[in-house]
């Protein structure tokens, strides 16, 4: 049945190419509003993503393909046959591909990688690593330094570890270290995909990143010092820093400059449109399938290594990337009518509050439609997100800050959370519930920060 | 009886068959983690886990899957604290990590867990 489904959706995808290679000969591309009730289905999905797990946990565990898959194809079957339009499917395809593609690449080449750290646990080298991987996060993605952190900072911590040292972790490594760049968390690639610049993030998000971070951590500093489990006079520690399966470091760098190899970039890359892949995606899954062969099985057997949590990713985006079409369409087209009453302070909370609960990628898009649309702009044209990135950078900024720290606030805000924590449970470590994590970790230390760096950029800003 | 000692040294397989696991030496369980799961109770005969010691062996039922195949994938492992049958169970050092990998035809590799596998007791 489920074979029958793919093999379905492969159908449809290669019809809706004809269809836009047939409207591209002749005519202009012309996208018909949607009907509002065609949202129905993206926030059916992101509902059962957040209570799936925690309510229904086996039926989820064994359904959430066939139900992402489904409720994608009502979005699809809508856009195919009700308003004839398949230059949103196709552009929307294009976006998923290349979102998965930096995604799988760096969850496989990270895999690759074991990091030893014979060293004392203390409070200031666990505010070292989480500063540290705060800034790679930046340069190999939240996942990547999730990924390649989370063993050896619970290896460290190995006498002492309790549930706060992962929920800081999540919080720093896994959320909002990642918001300088593109690479670092999936909203911003798709804002770069949609044509903010790549350095822009940087620019105009780094004076919120430090502060917020240094905070962070001087409040991990002081519960952690008073933390005084496990701590035995006797061990003695080499002060070693071993490193296995380094030539995956060189995947991560190929991946890394693969990011630019896009047309829209450099322009002797050459295009491969209407596919829905380019020369970075095909290189993307080249080095994910290159550095799984030739990793170590010493190493991937110490990281117990599956691919479990890409998979969960990759089917629940793509019924994620299908159902929101008609969100993102009518949140444009509404902006447009009311966007004089929309200010950067209510864009940072909308966007910060539906990306703790929500995924933070497509809450992102949804909102930067928005803010495109109080100016007249549309989130499809590149040049227009491009120039809008310039004349309004306040909302963009806004928008970034919200969706990537705010990500921090529940399992569910981004997909490290989880990932994360489901490597602690393999380690033994019990993990708060979704509610413990939000009640007794999220609340009390993040919603007050977010609300000093809301008093400080927006408060007040029209 | 086989100690947990020569099971490690001998590299002697257990078996699995479906949810079901058997240890060549007999111990106590202490903890448990499979997939994401952590056990620790083993009080009950129909949900979570449930183990029964003999004098060669140990027999440990995982009521929560049908088929451990399904859930324990190539590069995954059970994790177990256990205490070998006979020895001081509130001695620490007596605690011992070991790891269990699924191959074919039901066989069950035994290892001590090394420093660089995650498993926090």
């Amino acid at each position: 049945m489920f074979k029958k489904i793919s093999s379905l959706l492969v159908v449809i995808f290669f019809f809706s190419i004809s269809n836009d290679l047939h409207a591209s000969e002749g005519s202009q591309v012309v996208l018909t509003l949607p009907n509002p009730l065609m949202v129905i289905p993206f926030v059916l999905l992101l509902l059962m993503i957040a209570t799936g797990p925690l309510f229904y946990h086996q039926f989820w565990e064994r359904s959430y393909p066939k139900i992402a898959i489904a409720l994608g194809l009502i979005t699809v079957f809508y856009y195919l046959f009700g308003l004839n339009d398949s230059h949103s499917l196709i552009h929307t395809a294009h976006e998923y591909v290349s979102f998965i593609a930096l995604l799988t690449s760096l969850f496989v080449a990270t895999g690759g990688i074991l990091i030893k750290v014979d060293r004392k646990a203390t409070p200031m080298l666990n505010v070292i690593i989480l500063l540290f991987g705060s800034v790679i996060a930046n340069i190999i993605g939240t996942t990547g330094a999730s990924m390649l952190l989370i063993r050896p900072y619970i290896k460290i911590n190995k006498n002492r570890v309790k549930p706060y040292h992962i929920i800081f972790f999540i919080f720093s490594i896994s959320n909002i270290g990642g918001a300088l760049t593109p690479i670092g968390d999936p909203p911003l690639f798709l804002g770069f995909l949609r044509g903010v610049d790549f350095f822009w993030f940087f620019g105009h998000v780094w004076y919120a990143w430090l502060p917020t971070l240094l905070l962070l951590v001087s409040i991990f500093y002081f519960i952690d010092t008073r933390n005084k489990n496990g701590e035995d006079p006797d061990t003695e520690y080499s002060g070693k820093i071993e490193f296995k399966g380094l030539k995956s470091i060189w995947y991560l760098l190929i991946i890394l400059v693969s990011v630019f190899i896009d047309p829209g970039i450099m322009s002797w890359v050459p295009s491969l449109a209407p596919l829905p892949i380019g020369i970075r995606e095909i290189i993307m899954f080249s080095v994910a399938y290159l550095s799984y062969k030739t990793a170590e099985i010493d190493v991937l057997k110490a990281n117990e290594f599956n691919f479990d949590p890409i998979k969960e990713v990759a089917y629940l985006f793509v019924g994620i990337f299908a159902t929101m079409i008609p969100a993102l369409q009518l949140i444009s087209y509404e902006a447009n009518v009311y966007g004089q009453q929309l200010n950067p302070g209510i864009f940072y909370w909308a966007t910060g509050s539906l990306s703790a609960f929500l995924d933070n990628a497509p809450t992102f898009l949804n909102f930067l439609s928005a803010s495109l649309g109080k100016y007249g702009y549309d989130v499809a044209v590149k040049t227009q997100v491009h120039d809008f990135s310039i004349a309004h950078p306040v909302y963009l900024q806004a928008i970034s800050i919200a969706a990537v720290f705010f990500g921090a606030m529940t399992y569910i805000g981004n997909g490290p959370n989880f990932m994360v924590k489901s490597i602690c449970e393999r380690a033994g470590i019990n993990m708060p519930s979704f509610f413990g994590y939000l009640i007794k970790y999220a609340i009390p230390i993040l919603l007050p920060i977010f609300t000093i760096v809301w008093l400080v950029l927006y408060y007040g800003k029209v | 009886m086989k100690s947990l000692k020569e099971v490690l040294n001998n590299k002697d397989f257990g078996l699995f068959y479906g949810n079901r696991i058997l240890l060549p030496f007999a111990a106590e369980i202490l903890k448990a983690v499979i997939e994401r799961d952590i056990i620790m109770d083993f009080s009950t005969s129909d949900k979570g886990a449930n183990y029964t010691i003999f004098n060669d062996y140990t027999e440990i039922y995982f009521y929560d899957y049908k088929n451990l195949l399904d859930v324990v994938s190539k590069y995954e492992m059970i994790k177990l604290v256990v205490v070998e049958k006979g020895k001081n169970i509130f001695d620490l050092s007596n605690h011992k990590k070991i790891s269990l990998h699924l191959v074919e035809n039901h066989k069950l590799t035994i290892e001590e867990l090394n420093d660089d596998s995650l498993f926090i007791e």
